[in-house]
């Protein structure tokens, strides 16, 4: 039971076994094959690594292993999810290995074995595809297709400008989608593409979506674009406090590199602003801080309205600087419209800053800097 | 390579952040086709933290803060912030001087915003066409080339500063230094105009190699 489960088991996407396929050679080798870093296509580079045989014992093995990793763990083997099987794979084999396709994982092999061409020939050694020899087939004869469509527009607008109708331009939606990168189309086609083919596919399906009419072959295009998601978080905007004399306040949080600061912002104030107990103008000796610390007042058009006080600890001169700053912008945001928020996101104040020094790497003498080259 | 070397801790999507005040001012009629779509483009994507050297008020403008930046050694930023004031503050008291002591009629022509004087100085340094070194047959040759706008602006930026830090006496500061030259690159005069000039007339000689050039 637990040798099958062993067999069923991969160490992750690095190692993967193949079996040479020959009488008895049970023997698992393992080939090394590349990182998720690199992401080169296997399945476009070189004939077949894995037969069609051997694809699918390794999925009733998996299945089997399956129904006894199930009922190892106490549960029903028939409505055991791929959820289930990571959750019980933790529980088995705890790791504390940061790469994450390190760890020990048990998929379905299709997950695991990416897709292969097939033989792209016959037994009498004939192509079965007419562009075979182009060296691209499946990269051709996408092209071809798509300039087809184009064509298609083509003709469709020329017809309803001979009609007399005009031609409807409805606004696609250009902030929702993003075509595929060249990595997911080769992934696609299983075949090498070089940077100059995939700029000219893109700008293939540029073109037709420009076009008036290009709404036609929408289905088609919507083969080759991804939508993003709009997941824009809306942080819950705290409502206003009052303390005890009536004034309003609200407390911002921010952080940026390694300081810590949080903001304290009174309503019906002169503009004092106070760091540690200690006024800006002895905390902050330099301008550009000071500068800092008033943007978002000076962008929203309150510089004297308001009176700060914060507390900030950590990081250097202009990191404390940073982290008041987004503490502040994100107090104000209770004493502002929507729409002056939605402002404040775009001028940028309101993202934490996710720059921090880059680690020094072995070999150099600093995170960029080589060492000296010496010819001899 | 394992990793890409020009990367940044930002996911590719975030825009960079839009700070100036004028275009949150303007009423949603008024603008333009392109900007409502980019409006709307940013309404959907994340933005980028501004920086620390930018701000929304009227003090802060992006060509003095690349020439501080150029100014810097070894990252004092505050050393150079304070060279570049006391340079704008040198350059103002010089035109005041200047004003005061100049005839009625005359009085109008003096510019004293040391902000202009900075610009137009910078404008006027500005080389329209380089020299590229482009090897061909074995010999080099140096070929006109038309000038990308952030080159020409770096260039005339970077012959300010290296023309004040060598050709100054001992005893002059950086700021003295430096306010003479922009004065003299207003009125397109001095050692810098004329380096510029030197340039054109050299792209001018080469002439017959322009056919070179490839892009």
């Amino acid at each position: 039971m637990a040798a099958a489960a062993g067999r069923v088991l991969r160490l992750g996407g690095r190692w993967s076994a193949a079996a040479p396929g020959g009488p008895g050679a049970q023997v698992l080798r393992l080939i090394y094959t590349t990182t998720a870093a690199q992401r080169k296509n296997v399945g476009a580079s070189g004939p077949e690594k894995y037969t069609e045989a051997f694809i699918k014992k390794q999925i009733e093995e998996f299945n089997l292993g399956k129904r006894h990793l199930a009922n190892m763990m106490g549960e029903d083997p028939e409505t055991f999810t791929q959820e289930d099987i990571d959750r019980c794979i933790a529980y088995l084999f705890p790791s504390g290995l940061f790469d994450k396709q390190a760890r020990p994982m048990m998929k379905h092999p299709t997950e695991i074995f990416p897709e292969q061409r097939k033989i792209q020939w016959g037994e009498d050694g004939r192509p079965f595809h007419f562009l075979f020899y182009t060296g691209k087939q499946s990269y051709y004869s996408l092209m071809h297709e798509t300039y087809e469509k184009l064509l298609n527009v083509q003709k469709y607008q020329d017809q309803l400008t001979a009609q007399g109708l005009p031609s409807q331009k409805e606004k696609r939606n250009l902030a929702g989608g993003r075509w595929l990168t060249k990595i997911e189309l080769e992934e696609m086609l299983l075949e090498k593409l070089s940077d100059d083919d995939y700029s000219r596919f893109i700008q293939l399906l540029e073109k037709i979506v420009t076009l008036p009419c290009g709404d036609i072959e929408e289905k088609y295009i919507q083969k080759f674009s991804i939508e993003v998601p709009v997941q824009l978080q809306k942080a819950v905007i705290e409502p206003l406090k009052y303390d005890e004399r009536g004034v309003a306040f609200s407390t911002g949080e921010g952080t940026r590199k390694t300081a810590r600061a949080t903001a304290v912002v009174h309503d019906n104030g002169t503009g004092k602003i106070t760091v540690n107990g200690i006024d800006i103008l002895h905390y902050f000796p330099v301008l550009q801080d000071r500068e800092q610390l008033l943007f978002p007042f000076q962008f929203l058009g309150r510089v004297g309205k308001h009176d700060m006080v914060c507390t900030v600890s950590g990081g250097g001169r202009s990191a404390q600087a940073g982290a008041i700053r987004l503490a502040s912008a994100n107090a104000l945001r209770s004493f502002v419209t929507e729409k002056e928020v939605e402002f404040m996101r775009q001028a940028g104040l309101l993202t934490y800053d996710p720059r921090v020094k880059e680690r020094k790497k072995p070999g150099q003498e600093g995170a960029r800097r080589k060492f000296t080259w010496k010819k001899r | 390579r394992l990793t890409q070397v020009r990367w940044s801790r930002y996911n590719p999507s975030y825009i960079e952040p839009e700070v100036s005040k004028e275009l949150y001012e303007k009423p949603w009629e008024e603008l333009s086709e392109e900007e409502k779509e980019k409006l709307e483009l940013k309404a959907v994507r994340p933005v980028k933290a501004a920086p620390a050297t930018v701000s929304s008020s009227v003090f802060s403008d992006p060509m003095i803060s690349k020439f501080t930046n150029m100014m810097m050694k070894d990252g004092n930023k505050v050393l150079a912030r304070s060279l570049m004031a006391q340079t704008l503050e040198a350059i103002k008291r010089t035109q005041l001087e200047k004003y005061h002591k100049a005839p009625e009629d005359e009085k109008e022509k003096i510019e004293c915003n040391p902000y202009i004087i900075f610009h137009q100085a910078l404008k006027n340094c500005q080389p329209i066409i380089g020299l590229s070194s482009i090897t061909k047959g074995g010999k080099t040759y140096q070929v006109p080339v038309p000038l990308k706008d952030n080159r020409k602006r770096f260039l005339a930026m970077k012959w300010l500063i290296t023309e004040c830090r060598e050709n100054k006496n001992r005893r002059m500061l950086m700021p003295e230094k430096l306010s003479q030259e922009l004065l003299q690159a207003f009125n397109n005069e001095g050692p810098i105009i004329k380096k510029k000039h030197v340039l054109h007339k050299m792209a001018e000689a080469n002439r017959a190699y322009a056919h070179f050039r490839w892009w």
